[in-house]
């Protein structure tokens, strides 16, 4: 895979102008049916209104796929012009959270709409992307980037981020910085410029530390550092997690088998710790697979923006892969305690209908920019035109 | 393109980097991975037997204590069911809401009400109830988490009512479905079918108190491994654990306790028990230890005779009865009034029942909680005087038929020592018969206090006996060294005067004379007293069987032993003898009267009624029947029950006469003849009669208060 990556110098335009990607396909097929199974497995003990969890992740999964094939089907160039358009209505439904948010557990995060409710600030991610995506295609750099030139991306990444944190909702304002930086990791950035970047990072952790983070939040990370005490209290979860995690050993007990979700230790098991469950229940070997499934997820989207025809795909392929990256990245790494817990769900793992959708329109953009790594032109409407440059 | 060369759609600015990229992913992913080995595969054991933990639980089984028979299979303590009710508040909180509910809540089923109802509870109890239910679930919430949960009161069961009765029960198990949260728990109690009777030998049980707890759970027990705990608490003892106080239930407790089992049982993360296939087949062997029932006690006790010496009673308020088989030193009977009902304090009925019972009794004057047997010591008046007469005789100090001239009181330096009566010419056998107290000054101005101290320790008086059973007194027999210390060196012969009549500073339990006057009887021979016959399994086998313990033999010569055994016979046989005119002709009985004088003096506060209660002497009669070939030995005492002669004598004679009847009855010997021992006025009725006197008039003409030294 990673010969993969350089294939991305390959001449265009002589191959076959579109391609459905089946690798990314594949992958992502069997991770939506290892979620649902898993889904099935974690709920088969929930009370009569939970038990049916799987099916409605069925539903958002399909609902999911059509949007994702309408991503997909239009070319992404044409996505270029809207960039700031849809980063812009994503502000416009984090401002509506506080508004008609709904007051879960402390924090607002979500929008009803009829008998559903919507989580803007999953969406935001993708939107950031674009507009992230958009904002690089049209500042284009030989040299390396000094900070100056970094305000204004970093602007972009910064404002969602606020809006999320004050929610608040510390995890998922994580994910947003930590897909800038996915981005950021791409540009040229002088070394001067990194060497501040880092001093400013020093500087800003304590303040967020005081005057960001909420109590609970602070006591997670307590708890994070000293995994063995209060396990009846705050620790709960890890504690019980990292148990079922262990006793799944190398085989697993099997399907619906693991007793520390079977007998309710694990709460949570459908949003944060489906991978708790998963691992009780296959063992090391069923993890291996699930983790090389994220590594080939994430490779192949690097892939695909090494690939990509231009600078938007790219960084939108990065963007897309970041984000899948660092999801799985710091649920698995909660879960199993190398992380402390911050509430991030398991790609297409995890239960919940704007996480489903938000990562199957991230895969749609994926294949969109996989699918058009050789063509010339834009294949539907003018704005094509704009592109055509050499 | 742009002048910079660079084109807006050259990618090549990030080409370099995926590479950085790809291994960075690389990386991380190789973490979780080398974390998933390390959980997995190499502490996969552990996290695996913790998982095991988590969802099996040991289940104490619970034992049944041991039953307690008398001699002759009587129950006078065993087990019986009690039912409990405990509601989980939180399952009737929503049903306290009275009036008119919020919408949600219109269709919470009155269980609250319900409960109520059934188990009949009074407005106030209910009302109490309430208040208690909302209290332990001022905090909770629909979604508090697990540990919450265990935790808080308010999901745990709260008790309601203590022992049900048994159509309550029935009431409650029938609407069981509609009476969600309600629970009827089944426990055993400790059930005496005697009630008050034998309560102080039989003793009661009681929760396990902190401080009892904690000798044998210290802190880190938790953390013991069982073989240390096996050591440091070997029956096993948990919070709220019933365990005996006192009497047998206290000394027995280890092998009344038997030893609980125990039962693996699937419980999930709310604590709730799981009892499908699947969850069963994860239990791992052994999955369970059957408890092991306490052992039973047969006791060497003729609950009959119990009952007949509380007949025997009913007119006194305070006192004590032992009955001892001479040839074996096995106890028949071991009665103190006033009692106490120990069902009332074994938490059958409910802790404010034990409460109420426990104040009540501390506030009798009347102390029904001390065992008079035993924990109690008294003057024993002349009930001591064979014992000096034996030193005399045995040291020969004395001719016993030698005649010592009786003038109503002995002076003595400036002070005077008075008999009951002027005897005129009495010898030993005399002195002894008709209760001579200035024959004994005599005695022991010439035989001195340490030698009748040292028959007297012989015979047992002044060292507990080890039944062990209730906190035992030593009693006193004084000597000069103990006076030495006790008044500087002052001593004067006026204290052995005193301890010559078993007056001044010597103390006896009913239970040490009763063992020494068997000695007497049986040429000799004291015995350690037994109360536990036989040790025994729940089916009727007997496990440990305890034959009679001779503790020593005293050194005393027979000819002596007899001329003494002589004339206790005829204190009841021979006319003149103090016990004569309450005898009962158609048995056969020797013994010794005694009315000690307990030198009370009233305040002037005090309530008359009170005062001239505490003034009267203590009654004895120690006695042994038959006179001719001995069996039983009794020791009657009434405390401030006045004159041994007229109070002690006919309840001795009661008891023995039942004795002789019960045994008639179980065929061990034929009926008693009613055969008069002596010649002598016809019999006179026993029973108040002969005390035509007040019972604390000292001037009582058989044997007087044998009064000590006179200011």
């Amino acid at each position: 895979m990673i010969r993969g990556l350089e294939l991305g110098g390959r001449s265009r335009g002589d191959g076959p102008r579109e391609s459905f990607d089946w690798v990314l396909f594949l992958v992502s097929a069997s991770l939506a049916v290892f979620g649902v199974v898993n889904l099935y497995s974690a709920t088969s003990v929930v009370r009569a209104a939970l038990s049916d969890l799987y099916i409605q992740q069925v539903y958002w999964l399909v609902l999911g796929g059509i949007l994702a094939t309408f991503v997909a089907a239009i070319d992404y160039r044409h996505y270029e012009r809207l960039g700031y358009l849809v980063y812009g209505f994503g502000l416009v439904l984090l401002l509506l959270v506080f508004i008609l948010g709904k007051d879960i557990r402390g924090s607002s995060r979500w929008i009803s709409i009829g008998s559903f409710s919507l989580q803007p600030s999953e969406f935001m991610k993708l939107f950031m992307i674009v507009a992230l995506a958009k904002f690089l295609h049209d500042d284009p750099r030989s040299e390396g980037r000094t900070l100056k030139d970094l305000i204004a991306p970093a602007a972009i990444a910064a404002v969602p981020m606020a809006l999320i944190l004050k929610q608040p909702d510390l995890g998922t304002a994580l994910i947003h910085g930590l897909i800038f930086a996915s981005i950021c990791a791409m540009m040229r950035i002088r070394w001067k410029s990194l060497a501040w970047l880092g001093g400013i990072t020093a500087v800003a952790l304590p303040v967020i530390w005081n005057f960001v983070l909420k109590d609970y939040q602070k006591q997670r990370i307590y708890s994070f550092l000293n995994p063995d005490t209060n396990i009846q209290g705050a620790n709960w979860h890890e504690h019980h997690a990292r148990v079922a995690i262990g006793a799944g050993r190398a085989l697993g007990e099997g399907f619906m088998k693991g007793t520390q979700n079977q007998f309710l230790f694990l709460p949570e098991q459908y949003s944060d710790f489906p991978f708790a469950v998963f691992a009780q229940d296959w063992g090391f070997v069923g993890c291996l697979i699930l983790v090389s499934l994220y590594i080939s997820l994430t490779l192949w989207s690097l892939r695909v923006a090494a690939t990509a025809r231009d600078r938007f795909g790219a960084v939108l392929a990065v963007g897309v892969g970041g984000m899948i990256f660092w999801h799985a990245f710091f649920n698995l790494g909660m879960v199993t305690g190398i992380l402390p817990v911050v509430g991030v769900t398991l790609p297409l793992f995890s239960y919940g209908g704007s996480s489903v959708m938000t990562i199957m329109m991230g895969i749609g953009l994926l294949m969109n920019v996989s699918m058009r790594r050789h063509s010339s032109a834009p294949t539907l409407g003018r704005a094509g035109l704009s592109i055509r440059s050499r | 393109m742009s002048e910079l060369g660079v084109s807006r759609s050259d990618a090549s600015e990030f080409r370099r980097r995926f590479q950085y990229l790809a291994l960075f992913v690389l990386l991380a992913f190789g973490v979780v991975v080398g974390r998933l080995t390390q959980l997995q595969l190499l502490e996969g054991a552990d996290y695996a037997s913790q998982a095991h933990e988590n969802i099996v639980r040991r289940v104490p089984l619970p034992t049944t204590r041991g039953v307690i028979r008398d001699a002759y299979g009587k129950v006078l303590a065993s087990s019986r069911p009690a039912h409990n009710v405990t509601v989980v508040p939180w399952r009737v909180l929503l049903s306290l809401i009275s009036g008119k509910r919020p919408k949600a809540l219109q269709d919470a089923v009155d269980t609250w009400p319900r409960i109520a109802d059934v188990l009949r509870l009074n407005p106030d109890e209910r009302r109490r109830l309430e208040t208690r239910i909302r209290e332990a679930c001022r905090t909770a919430a629909w979604n508090d988490s697990p540990e919450v949960r265990r935790r808080s009161a308010c999901y745990r069961p709260l008790l309601v009512r203590e022992d049900l009765p048994r159509d309550i029960v029935a009431e409650l198990e029938e609407h069981q479905a509609e009476l969600l949260g309600a629970e009827v728990a089944r426990i055993p109690v400790r059930y005496y079918p005697y009630k008050n009777l034998g309560s102080h030998m039989l003793g009661y049980v009681a929760e396990i108190d902190e401080e009892g707890l904690a000798r044998v759970r210290p802190p880190g027990y938790e953390q013991l491994s069982g073989e240390e705990r096996q050591k440091q608490n070997p029956l096993g003892y948990d919070v709220g654990d019933t365990v005996g106080a006192t009497g047998l239930e206290h000394a027995w407790e280890s092998s009344l306790r038997g030893s609980r089992g125990w039962e693996k049982r699937v419980v999930d993360a709310h604590g709730r028990y799981r009892t499908e296939p699947e969850a069963k087949r994860l239990l791992d062997d052994p999955s369970r230890q059957e408890p092991l029932a306490g052992r039973d006690l047969r006791l060497t006790i003729d609950m009959d005779l119990m009952q007949s010496i509380d007949r025997a009673m009913r007119a006194h308020a305070t006192g004590s009865v032992v009955v001892v088989d001479v040839r074996s030193g096995r106890l028949l009977a071991l009665y103190s009034k006033p009692d106490f009902d120990p069902n009332d304090l074994s938490g059958g009925a409910g802790r404010g029942r034990v409460r109420e019972a426990f104040e009540k009794l501390s506030r009798d004057p009347l102390r029904p909680m001390l065992d008079k047997t035993m924990t109690g010591s008294f003057q024993p008046g002349s009930t001591f005087k064979p014992f000096s007469a034996l030193a005399a005789l045995e040291d020969r100090i004395l001719d016993p038929e030698d005649h010592e001239r009786c003038d109503g009181y002995l002076t003595f330096g400036k002070r005077l020592f008075r008999c009951a009566h002027t005897h005129g010419r009495v010898n030993m056998h005399d002195a002894i018969a008709e209760s001579c107290n200035v024959y004994f000054y005599k005695l022991a101005e010439a035989v001195g206090m340490d030698r009748i101290a040292r028959i007297a320790h012989d015979f047992g008086l002044g060292q507990k006996s080890g039944l062990g059973i209730n906190p035992e007194a030593a009693g006193r027999v004084p000597t000069r060294g103990w006076y030495a210390l006790r008044f500087r060196g002052q001593f004067r012969l006026g204290f052995t005067l005193n301890t010559a009549i078993g007056q001044g500073d010597s103390l006896v339990t009913p239970l040490q004379l009763a063992l020494a006057y068997a000695a007497l009887a049986n040429g000799g021979t004291v015995y350690s007293p037994e109360i536990v016959r036989a040790v025994e399994t729940s089916d009727g086998a007997v496990a440990t069987d305890f034959a009679p313990r001779v503790q020593h033999k005293v050194s005393i010569r027979p000819e002596n032993l007899a001329r003494v055994t002589q004339a206790l016979a005829a204190v009841v046989a021979d006319p003149k003898g103090t016990a004569y005119p309450a005898r009962d002709a158609s048995l056969d009985v020797a013994g010794k009267t005694g009315t000690a004088q307990t030198g009370y003096i009233a305040s002037k506060a005090e309530d008359p009624r009170r005062a001239a209660f505490y003034a009267q002497n203590h009654a004895w009669f120690a006695a042994f029947a038959p006179a001719r070939a001995p069996e039983i030995a009794v020791v009657v005492f009434l405390e401030h029950g006045g004159s041994g002669p007229t109070q002690a004598v006919p309840v001795a004679m009661q008891v023995i006469r039942e004795h002789v009847r019960l045994d008639a009855i179980r065929g061990h010997r034929p009926a008693p003849t009613a055969t008069p021992q002596s010649p002598g006025p016809p019999l006179a009725p026993p029973g108040p009669a002969p005390a035509a006197s007040a019972p604390n008039d000292n001037t009582d003409p058989a044997d007087a208060a044998d009064l000590p030294e006179a200011p």
